[in-house]
């Protein structure tokens, strides 16, 4: 009698699970644990993610990592993904040129067009020419009203402020005029300059300001005038209040960024540009027939990027024959809110971008090393074992209801796999580039995230909305009431449910936004990547000759993809879901349990 | 019958001329309206539970010196929203427009950036 473990290093996640195999050959598995993995798949820090997941593994079941008789090591597909991304435009506004945002209290409604006069400067203000006040945060509401109500024989037409004190300034002054407050970069607006200014109604967003006509009918534009202001109008569609300078120089222009070309080596070259959109870039792969290799455009954005790539995977085959190419790229289309460069009030603009998800093949990954050091480490014999998605296979037919012929679809963090075993055992496999990373890097990017990690737990987690210290509402409208009080720092937020209690969103992104973004990066990648994956597996290449999918992998736990995937996959009448490794496991743990299993087939063998 | 339009409410004991007027200010900006009471209560918790339990939209607030408390109608003793004993001009601001933003269902401010 031996305990036997198998250990599946992945991109993102470690597994193990320990077995108790008895002489006869009958194996009970007793314990299974997954961390994170330390370093990249296939380098000497693995180990410590190993030896942390074995411990853990055996600690539940009071017994020590030196107990093990023997660790039995996938053989890592030598693949490793990697995600990019890259704007295509660009906006930037020379000297100040504009204002717009989503002040919470902004006072008054309609437009108005004068002469920006700082409350310095009043003295200088003459009659009949009407003028925007621009206040900073040393004058108070009390001062600005004070002044605009004495100087009645000024032609006051709007305010600007930097505190949030429009509607204090409102209502305290004998006119009705539009007020924008929370301004923060105040001290850059220049004084007697041409302006207009628009706040809009209760509920509604600006409509002068965000229609290029508008501006050109406010500031009295030429025709070529209002061409170069197109940008600004786009910019500012969907807010509650703005404000338009005519700077004589100022200027704002949409930059379209060099953004490269890519080249695929298949069974026919094809180039394609990035610009050209994702949609184009994956018919231009799947012209390419079978890809050798992908490069990109030296010193561009995309080149330098499959270089990054390329130059990471070489480092861990330093052998002179190691052969690294590019395989498979996914692209996605996206868009991403980008800080507008010389923004007065942290304005932010939506740009074309574009996501990429490269695969980097080598020959072998230097497993044998790691196993190596697991043997002075652990003291046990570590033996590296199998082909990862023959285990995978394996393991995934110990879900109750599965037979041969079975496809499984191992949706990891760094890339997506297929494999197709037949009654006969032989396999038929495929690696695609995106999947988790992947999503988490779109859903950063379109919400405008600080972190990739509240990306991650965007995409684990599901949403409620804290609509009072007592319930809250759930994503799909339902409520629950709480005890005891929730904590104020939630209260009126966008929280994420998850199983240590509560995370904030600090961004201050409406639910329902989240929700889509989070469904599209799920489709755009998983459902994307499953039928690509599948039908380079499939008998013929036609998906009808699949009956069984079973779903494994850290993604293949996620709340919503597997769902996704199902009706995907109705129109072809296959058996698609989450699989449940030994009936217990859930979608996790195939290669390891595939691995002690195959260990029994080698005793017998 | 007297018909009372909803409002915030601010039970007052002796309270520090300059607190009450930054939090009527936070009230106000927010564009919410708020009734300012006169009690006996010596203490800012007490003044604040029983000012959200009396107003109609269950948000109060209550100023004792200069002490300030925020307070809404359900929350337990000994939790306050918001509190302090002697508070900056941007701090009573801010308790007054978090007190309206209770109502609003907005998430609360941090901190008052003027």
């Amino acid at each position: 009698m031996s305990y036997i473990a198998g250990v599946d290093i992945g991109n993102s996640t470690t597994e193990v699970c320990v077995g108790e195999v008895t002489d006869r050959g009958n194996v009970t598995f007793l314990t299974s644990a997954s961390c994170p993995t330390t370093g990249t798949k296939g380098t000497i820090e693995n180990v410590y993610s190993v030896k942390n997941a074995l411990k853990l593994a055996m600690s539940r079941i009071g017994r020590e990592t030196s107990d093990i008789d023997l660790v039995r090591l996938n053989e890592a597909a030598p693949v490793i993904g990697d995600t990019a991304m890259e704007t295509l435009t660009e906006t930037v506004i020379t000297d100040s040129s504009m204002i717009g945002h989503n002040p919470s209290t902004p006072a008054g409604a309609g437009q108005a067009v004068g002469e920006i006069l700082l409350i310095e400067n009043i003295s200088r203000a003459v009659s009949g020419t009407a003028y925007i006040l621009a206040a900073s945060s040393e004058h108070s509401y009390e001062e600005v009203a004070a002044v605009v109500n004495q100087h009645n024989e000024i032609d006051i037409v709007g305010i600007i402020l930097q505190a949030d004190e429009a509607v204090l300034v409102e209502n305290r002054i004998h006119k009705e005029i539009p007020i924008i407050d929370e301004v923060r970069r105040i001290d850059r607006l220049p004084d007697g300059v041409p302006a207009a200014i628009e706040v809009a109604l209760p509920g509604q967003t600006i409509r002068m300001l965000s229609n290029p006509y508008g501006i050109a009918t406010l500031l009295g534009l030429t025709a070529d005038e209002t061409r170069t202001i197109t940008p600004i109008a786009k910019s500012l569609i969907g807010k509650r209040s703005a404000v338009v300078l005519k700077t004589p120089g100022g200027n704002i222009h949409e930059n379209v960024l060099p953004a490269g070309e890519i080249y695929f080596y298949g069974d026919k070259n094809v180039t394609i540009s990035l610009d050209e959109g994702a949609e184009k870039i994956m018919a231009a792969a799947e012209d390419a027939g079978d890809i050798r290799d992908i490069s990109g455009q030296p010193d561009t954005n995309v080149g330098n990027m499959l270089s990054r790539i390329r130059t990471g995977m070489s480092e861990l085959d330093k052998s002179d024959e190691a052969d690294i190419r590019i395989t498979d790229i996914l692209a996605v289309d996206t868009l991403a809110p980008v800080l507008i460069s010389g923004a007065l009030a942290g304005e932010t603009c939506l740009e074309k971008a574009v996501g990429i998800a490269a695969m980097v093949k080598t020959q072998k990954l230097p497993m044998q090393e790691i196993a190596s050091r697991l043997v002075t480490e652990l003291g046990t014999d570590v033996k590296v074992a199998g082909v990862e998605a023959v285990m995978a296979s394996l393991g995934a037919l110990t879900t109750p209801g599965t037979k041969l012929p079975l496809a499984i679809l191992d949706m990891g963090g760094g890339s997506t796999d297929a494999a197709i075993i037949d009654e006969n055992g032989n396999v038929n496999l495929t690696h695609q580039a995106g999947a988790g990373e992947l999503v988490s890097m779109l859903i950063q990017t379109e919400l405008g995230l600080s972190d990739r990690h509240i990306a991650e737990e965007i995409k684990k987690y599901p949403l409620a909305k804290v609509e009072s210290l007592f319930h809250m509402r759930m994503e799909n409208g339902q409520m629950t009431f709480v005890d005891e009080s929730i904590d104020p720092r939630f209260f009126g937020r966008v929280v994420l449910l998850t199983e240590n209690g509560l995370i904030r969103i600090e961004e201050e992104i409406p639910m329902e936004k989240i929700v889509q973004v989070r469904r599209e990066a799920k489709r755009k990648v998983f459902v994307t990547n499953a039928f690509r994956a599948l039908k380079k597996v499939a008998p013929d290449h036609n998906l009808r000759n699949i009956s069984t999918v079973v779903l494994v992998g850290g993604s293949a736990e996620d709340f919503e993809i597997p769902e996704m995937l199902m009706e995907a996959f109705t129109d072809y009448r296959i058996v698609c879901g989450r699989g449940n490794i030994r009936g217990t496991e859930g979608p996790r743990n195939a290669v390891a349990t595939g691995l002690v299993l195959s260990y029994i087939g080698e005793m017998e063998g | 019958m007297i018909i009372k339009r909803p409002s915030i409410f601010i039970y007052t004991h002796e309270a520090d001329p300059a607190v009450l007027k930054e939090v009527c200010a936070g009230i106000e900006e927010e564009g919410v309206f708020y009734d300012t009471t006169e009690m006996p209560d010596e203490c800012m918790e007490k003044l604040a539970y029983k000012a959200a339990r009396d107003s109609m939209l269950g948000s109060g607030v209550g100023i004792f010196g200069t002490a300030v408390c925020l307070k809404m109608r359900g929350l337990e003793k000994g939790r306050n929203i918001e509190s302090y004993l002697t508070p900056s001009r941007a701090q009573c601001r801010n308790i007054g427009a978090n007190s309206a933003r209770a109502i609003k269902k907005l998430p609360f401010k941090e901190e008052y950036r003027s």
